[in-house]
């Protein structure tokens, strides 16, 4: 347990962060400038060539919608270009850092208190322990363990989750000998989502540690890392917060796998590009991530919105906003993108993928109201901006695509023949449809020049060229890569699409259960989720052949992707393929390649648990029979219950729930006689929170004679007994 | 098991029927079984303690089954052995029942000490210091601070009046001014005079 003293630098009460030179101040207006200058440039000269191509056919209105939407698009694959070069550049010329090793090395962390925090909702729980574990394991092996502690901060609602947490808990405690050192709590009422959970453990805990590092339900961070980090923290006490790049791991499916090796090729260029003009006013992605606790406390208890939803209420996607209101106080905000040892998971599917983009798109869609308030620095702005942007470039590039079909169709219908004139630049000798092609291949090289200058930064270096299977491996992963990026972009199209316009129309998207099988999903479930793709993709496919064939094949890649969506989906689903071109060397990560302890480690615990059962779904209410009828399982809950008690917000909030009234027993008594099939799952939560009801329930269970018991009783007390 | 006391007619053990006692022994055996003790000998130990402070009761509480009073018996026989190493206050039976089996579970009892488990003292010191010592917590003292949300000024009126103080507003000027420059441009080459 670790106690840190505050930090020092408080202005009457209020943590502030330095104010930077007036030098440093400029050099990195510099930065911004010519970076986004350099992307508007680009982004001129291509809308000219394509108002130019415009111009030639003669302006409607419909040809100046097409050429605003193109700017747009254009702006957006400009500032994703010029990210790779300048990254590329960067790293050829070597890049000079903000953080270099040897300006931290020396540092101590004697007394600096740190708190590692995993807020979970309903996760796998056994891959969330072991990860922690996997972390807890690194950073003891650097014999600074005792400056850390651990919380997995719970938000389930389920209450066979909350068992199953608790359980889990403490045979890791156990096993790891780490009682008062990794903790558990749950919350009562999951208020105001993650961001809500991390509050509460500051409100609980937080005065206790200066620097919190969160994580996500996936994560793990080397213990190397997390100590540098902390010394980073403690070097520059300027710094807010610091965002680690957590390095995509452990994917099985091939889509899984795919996007692992985009992760680990691409990023090192785009995130040192990034890092180029967001400097000390960087981003913050929700976990690996390393936060000053008092500045963070201070500045960043997120407002609910004024207004009614999608805009107004609690803000969903809170990190942007966090590292944005630290900038606001003049802290800092860090990317250490040379940092390794910081990992997560991804979405193996298509479907899963686009769940998650699901809930970040409607976070992103409300910073448009954010985007707008006062005081926020300009750079916060583009990070908002380019969020929003992200999202809302699907609408419009469809809306590009329907508004050019909607020319097409124009001009089929009205039997008006396209009479050409001379091109507006002087040097372009070039027929209309050359023009077009130009310009289309000027498109081409800005989205795959990035992916060049990733190969060819890989080439440079031989220990990582090795890493991913040798050159040849690499660029036949990025073509293939590339080849399913054009087939997924248009599927990614219709999707976002839609989600932007469920946030902004408040209609809900409806998912389901996902209908998985061990090596992926099911044909049923990619017809659920992809009819309407297919049907979309082959009904524009005939309109645009019965238009005329020579736009058809203008428009065939975006087509092709909509139509073959159901095979795609199911396909790069499955981990059998995954594995299979995994032994054909395609794909191949350095994470794979030569995995580092803690992934290994991972990977053999998530094995031998897979093997014994463990991470199979367990029946319905096995949970709650577990809290009822082991006799240590009930003892845990409710130690943990008793505890809660003694805080007053969680007192308040258990006497909210009704814990402790004459009804929660009537509820205890339809339990042991009908069994929990006839409770609802607001009745089992609250039984669950009543730490005085629960060691009855426990006595009863065992002491009432088996006639008396639902059937259910029986059978678990049997299972109980084994 | 001393059962000479209550040896009465054939097929009958404590004026009871076998199989009635074949029901509280299988139900003392499963709640041990919960509690991990797994070693046969030491399971037949203490299911046969319990059954024959049980079979003491059964003659003058005839309307109550085996399996109750068995239970019964067990909770308090626990219980009792739980305030003796627990060295515990009198205290409400659940309460000390929940900490005994927390104790018994953070000492290993099913993995160290199952020979220890409602065997009378003195016991290893280990394992009573690990029981009266160990407790569970969700986190360390709780040391409560308040976090306040400060009030966004979303105003997008009032920020679009004072636009020329907005960062890098010059930056953006430029950039208008220079696609105002290019439309100006397209406009003069494309215009037929």
């Amino acid at each position: 347990m670790i106690s840190a003293p505050p930090i020092a630098e408080t202005v009457a009460g209020h943590a502030v962060g330095p104010k930077a030179a007036p030098t440093l101040r400029m050099r990195r207006s510099w930065r911004v400038f010519t970076f986004f200058s350099s992307a508007v440039l680009l982004t001129g000269l291509i809308s000219w060539l394509f108002a130019d191509l415009l111009g030639r056919t003669g302006w409607t209105l419909s040809a100046f919608i097409l050429l605003g939407l193109f700017t747009v698009l254009v702006l957006l694959i400009s500032v994703g270009c010029m990210q790779g070069v300048f990254g590329f550049v960067l790293r050829l010329t070597g890049d000079r850092r903000i953080t270099r090793l040897k300006d931290y090395r020396g540092q101590s962390i004697q007394g600096v208190g740190t708190a590692l925090v995993f807020p979970i909702y309903n996760e796998q729980v056994p891959r969330v322990c072991e990860g922690l574990r996997a972390t807890y394991l690194s950073l003891q092996k650097t014999g600074l363990l005792g400056r850390f502690d651990f919380y997995i901060l719970s938000d389930s609602s389920e209450p066979d989750k909350w068992v199953e947490e608790e359980q889990r808990w403490i045979e890791l405690v156990k096993d790891l000998d780490a009682l008062g050192r990794i903790y558990y709590r749950r919350r009562m009422i999951n208020e105001g989502k993650k961001s809500g959970n991390i509050r509460d453990f500051l409100s609980t805990w937080g005065a206790r540690y200066r620097y919190f590092v969160v994580f996500d339900a996936d994560s793990v961070m080397s213990g190397e890392t997390l100590v540098n980090l902390v010394k980073l923290m403690e070097t520059h006490p300027q710094v807010g917060l610091i965002q680690t790049v957590p390095e995509l791991v452990n994917a099985a499916s091939l889509f899984g796998r795919m996007q692992q090796f985009a992760n680990r090729l691409y990023a090192p260029i785009f995130i040192t590009g990034l890092n180029f003009w967001a400097q000390g006013f960087g981003n913050y992605w929700g976990h690996n991530a390393i936060i000053r606790t008092e500045p963070f406390m201070q500045h960043c208890d997120l407002p609910q919105l004024p207004g009614a939803r999608p805009f107004g209420g609690q803000i969903l996607s809170h990190d942007f906003v966090e590292a944005a209101l630290l900038l606001k106080g003049n802290w800092e905000v860090w990317l250490a993108y040379d940092l390794e040892g910081s990992y997560e998971e991804a979405p193996q599917t298509m479907i899963e993928n686009a769940r998650r983009d699901r809930r970040w798109c409607q976070g992103n869609m409300q910073h448009a109201m954010v985007v707008w308030a006062r005081g926020l620095r300009g750079i916060s702005r583009i990070h908002l901006a380019m969020g929003i942007l992200g999202y809302l470039a699907s609408p419009l590039w469809l809306f590009f695509l329907l508004t050019f079909n909607w020319m097409l169709w124009y001009e089929a219908n009205t039997g008006l023949s396209i009479i050409t004139v001379r091109p507006l630049t002087p040097f372009l000798k070039v027929n209309a449809t050359q023009h077009a092609l130009l310009i289309f291949a000027i498109c081409m090289v800005m989205l795959f020049l990035p992916k060049v200058l990733a190969l060819v930064d890989l080439a440079r270096d031989a220990t990582r060229r090795r890493a991913f299977g040798g050159i040849g491996h690499a660029i036949l992963g990025a073509t293939a890569e590339t080849a399913f990026s054009t087939l997924h972009a248009p599927m990614q199209m219709l999707w976002h699409s839609q989600f932007v316009a469920a946030s902004l129309l408040l209609f809900g998207v409806s998912w389901g259960p996902q209908k998985r099988t061990a090596d992926g999903i099911t044909w049923g479930e990619a017809i659920r989720q992809h009819w309407g793709h297919t049907a979309i993709g082959l009904a524009w496919g005939a309109a645009i052949w019965h238009l005329g064939h020579p736009a058809f094949w203008w428009f065939a890649p975006v087509l092709a992707g909509m139509a073959s969506s159901i095979p795609v989906s199911v396909l790069t689903s499955r981990a059998s393929l995954g594995q299979k071109v995994r032994g054909l060397g395609l794909f191949v990560t350095p994470e794979e390649t030569a995995p580092p302890p803690e992934i290994a480690g991972l990977r053999a615990r998530m094995a031998a648990l897979k093997e014994s059962g463990q991470t199979a779904p367990r029946p319905a209410d096995a949970g709650l029979a577990d809290a009822v009828l082991d006799p240590y399982v009930n003892a845990v809950h409710v130690s943990l219950l008793r505890e809660k008690g003694q805080n007053p917000a969680y007192a308040q909030a258990l006497a909210d729930l009704g814990v402790g009234k004459p009804e929660v027993r009537t509820l205890c008594e339809k339990l042991l006689t009908e069994g929990p099939e006839h409770l609802r799952r607001t009745e089992k939560l609250l039984i669950l929170s009543d730490a005085e009801v629960l060691p009855w329930l426990h006595r009863q269970a065992w002491l009432r004679p088996s006639g008396t018991l639902a059937r259910w009783w029986q059978e678990q007390i049997r299972q109980h007994a084994r | 098991m001393n059962t000479s006391a209550h040896s009465d007619t054939p097929g009958t053990l404590a004026g009871r029927p076998l199989e009635e006692w074949n029901a509280a022994y299988s139900k003392v055996e499963s709640y041990f079984h919960a509690l991990r003790v797994r070693n046969k000998v030491l399971l037949g130990q203490l299911v046969a303690l319990v059954l024959e402070r049980a079979m003491q009761r059964s003659a003058s509480e005839i309307q109550r089954s085996a399996t109750e009073l068995a239970v019964e018996e067990m909770d308090r026989l626990v219980n009792e052995w739980f305030a003796q190493v627990l060295e515990a206050p009198p205290a409400g039976a659940e309460m000390l029942s929940t900490r005994g089996r927390l104790a018994l579970l953070l000492a290993d009892m099913p993995g160290k000490w199952q020979d220890q488990f409602l065997r009378p003292g003195p016991w290893p010191s280990e394992f009573a210091v690990k029981m009266r010592e160990m407790y569970l917590r969700a986190g360390p003292d709780f040391q409560l601070a308040k976090m306040t949300p400060r009030p966004l000024d979303l105003g997008p009126i009032t920020t679009l009046t004072q636009m020329s103080r907005l960062p890098y507003f010059k930056m953006a000027a430029s950039w208008v001014l220079f696609g105002l420059l290019l439309i100006l441009l397209f406009y003069l080459t494309h215009h037929e005079p």
